[in-house]
């Protein structure tokens, strides 16, 4: 694993960078101690090293590109965060350039450095790298940490995102003020309309409840299922309907409460009979011209049935 | 498999309720009105929420959860309507300009069309009130209706008030329990705007002449608090701050003859207290149809009344370009029909 993580490095390096060549004396002193078991793998066919470079590049050939844009990519993210944190990339970078030029500066001298060591010093640059990521302070940007090259895009997709939606809230607001229309909200007070208005409603219900009160006092102590007190009842119900009959029309309270009114509108005897209209309203008396006879009759059959009604 | 499908496909039909409330008021003998609320339109959630208000209102002889589907149209109400006894139909629709209620007799008509000029609901009422009351056997018994100023000079007023008479079932003064008596519906008719008041209030029964704190104790069932006080005597003796406030209304007391609840007895004066429960309407009387959203019109607020032999038909389609949107949704239903 190792090795081959070592592998391609090499080979890229030994494309990628040809500058910087004298940097890697420093590495290569640095090296020196690992030199005694290098020496030790020093002795593989030159064969053997042959077919492996090959079959090293082989397995790396496709991977190779992908590298290079990962790399490329990494750069331009580290580079667009921050502006701050330039010099600290350059720093992790460069060491990243000293290990590569190591390795190709060995490849030139035709060693083959073991994986482990090679590993320790990656590791190394890994972690500086890392640690300089770590370091940074994100910027209150309302973005965030965004490793793409492509933040104005993102700023001005979000921006129409926004508008969008904003759009899209008030066509909604409007629908619902819509809806309302007409909708209103009660205030904590009575004003001088609701308060007339109850007023008039209280008058009603007086007006019934008086009623209720006059009609039922008279059957008052009197239980309405037993028959002998239904008697009763019944008779004074007649009495009260014909001293009733006696007043003046005005006077009569309504039999159906129901169908009671303010004063305002009290004008007409409740009794339907009596009322001036009577013949008009009844739908039993519309054809009343067509057949005279049978009507009359008909008409004095109601009036009684009436009145007999309003006994009960 | 099949047998499945089959149990599934029986889900469908629309069982047969057996109706709790007869067609006919055992006591009276009258035929008891009985309505459906229901709406033609998409409404938006307030409307949906003052249709629930409307049947809480009609109970209890309404279709408190009648479902509607979107393909229901007039005419499959009115085939239910039949069998159930429903007598009376509200409807609400909702147009651009104002939403719309109309109260139509089944099966023939007329059909009133009222614009809703404005509407609070039952929760705005409540939320306006520092206490709302609602009694759990408030909607148990049909509210009393009160119709004033409508007079019986106009013909369409005249209409209006028979509507509305009938809409509720009819009183017998001699048999009715004043308990059952609990809520009032009042309309009020202004004739220089030509607006009606539409107006729901649930009564309440206080005794009179009995100090705030005695009426508070009876009714609360609590232990009041007598930490500030020398004597027991000095917690009926000292004056309330809230007992001057009876004196003014001597005109709404009644005396009664039946005991109504724990607290007023039978021959004890009560004042009655009027509390507003909700929805509350104002209504402007628009249009009345003969038939059920169709038929000639007898009346009509923005057009004169053309001639009565033309054809329903005919007027229809001229107001709809004077009046509002309101018209050609009935005039859908007219060709449904």
């Amino acid at each position: 694993m190792a090795e081959e993580s070592h592998i391609p490095q090499t080979v890229i390096s030994s494309r990628k960078r040809k500058v910087g060549h004298r940097k890697g004396n420093k590495v290569m002193k640095k090296r020196k101690p690992f030199l005694g078991m290098a020496e030790r793998v020093k002795k593989i066919d030159p064969k053997l090293k042959k077919f492996l470079r090959k079959k090293a590049r082989d397995y790396n050939s496709d991977v190779e590109e992908d590298e290079e844009e990962g790399s490329l990519n990494d750069k331009e993210g580290f580079t667009n965060v921050d502006g701050d944190d330039y010099g600290d990339m350059e720093d992790g970078s460069d060491e990243l350039e000293n290990d590569s030029e190591g390795s190709e500066t060995e490849e030139e001298d035709g060693e083959i450095q073991p994986g482990i060591t090679k590993f320790s010093e990656g590791c190394r640059a890994f972690r500086m790298a890392f640690k300089s990521i770590m370091k940074k302070s994100v910027s209150n940007d309302s973005l965030g940490p965004v490793l793409s090259g492509h933040k104005k895009l993102l700023a001005e997709k979000l921006a129409e995102e926004a508008a969008e939606r904003k759009v899209h809230g008030e066509a909604k607001k409007e629908k619902q003020l819509l809806g309302e229309k007409g909708h209103l909200k009660p205030a904590n007070y009575l004003d001088s309309h609701e308060k007339f208005l109850i007023s008039v409603a209280t008058k009603g219900v007086v007006k019934l409840f008086n009623a209720v009160n006059k009609a039922q006092n008279a059957q008052k102590g009197l239980n309405p299922s037993r028959s002998k007190d239904a008697k009763v009842i019944k008779k004074r119900r007649k009495e009260a309907f014909f001293s009733e009959l006696g007043k003046t029309p005005g006077a009569i309270s309504s039999a159906k409460v129901n169908s009671f009114s303010t004063p305002a509108e009290a004008e007409g005897p409740s009794w339907a009979p009596l009322r001036d209209n009577y013949m008009l309203t009844s739908s039993k008396f519309k054809d009343w011209d067509k057949m005279p006879d049978t009507a009359v009759a008909d008409d004095i059959g109601r009036m009684s049935e009436d009145s007999s009604s309003d006994d009960d | 498999m099949a047998r499945i499908r089959n149990k599934k496909r029986k889900t469908f039909v629309k069982p047969v309720k057996v109706k709790k409330h007869a067609n006919v008021d055992h006591i009276t003998g009258d035929k008891v009105p009985k309505s459906f609320v229901f709406s033609r339109g998409k409404l938006p959630s307030p409307l949906k929420q003052l249709q629930m208000d409307l049947r809480k209102l009609m109970l209890p002889y309404t279709a408190l959860k009648l479902k509607e589907k979107k393909r229901n149209n007039l005419k499959d109400f009115l085939n239910v309507a039949g069998p159930m006894g429903v007598t009376h139909f509200l409807i609400i629709s909702k147009t651009d300009t104002a939403p719309f209620l109309r109260v139509a007799r089944t099966p023939q008509g007329p059909t009133l069309t009222f614009k809703i000029h404005e509407y609070s609901l039952a929760v705005d009422v409540a939320q306006s009130q520092l206490r709302p009351r609602s009694p759990q056997d408030l909607f148990k018994n049909p509210p009393l209706i009160v119709l004033s100023g409508f007079g019986s000079a106009e013909q369409h007023l005249k209409l209006t008030t028979i509507m509305f008479q009938n809409i509720f079932p009819s009183i017998d003064v001699n048999t009715v329990k004043l308990s059952s008596c609990q809520r009032i519906v009042l309309l009020n008719y202004n004739k220089d705007t030509k607006l009606v008041d539409f107006r729901h209030y649930s009564i309440r029964l206080q005794p009179v002449g009995v100090s705030r704190r005695i009426r508070k104790f009876v009714q609360n069932h609590q232990v009041p608090d007598l930490r500030s006080l020398q004597d027991v005597s000095d917690y009926v003796t000292k004056a309330g701050y809230g007992s001057e406030s009876e004196a003014d209304d001597e005109a709404a007391t009644v005396t009664l003859t039946s005991d109504l609840n724990r607290v007023n007895k039978a021959s004890t004066k009560s004042a009655v207290k009027l509390q507003e429960i909700g929805p509350r309407m104002t209504l402007q009387l628009v249009k009345i149809e003969e038939g059920l959203c169709s038929g000639s019109v007898i009346f009509n607020e923005y057009g004169t009344v053309v001639d009565k032999n033309q054809e329903g038909r005919k007027q229809d389609n001229t107001e709809d370009s004077s009046e509002d949107d309101g018209d050609q949704e009935e005039d859908g239903d007219e060709e449904e029909k």
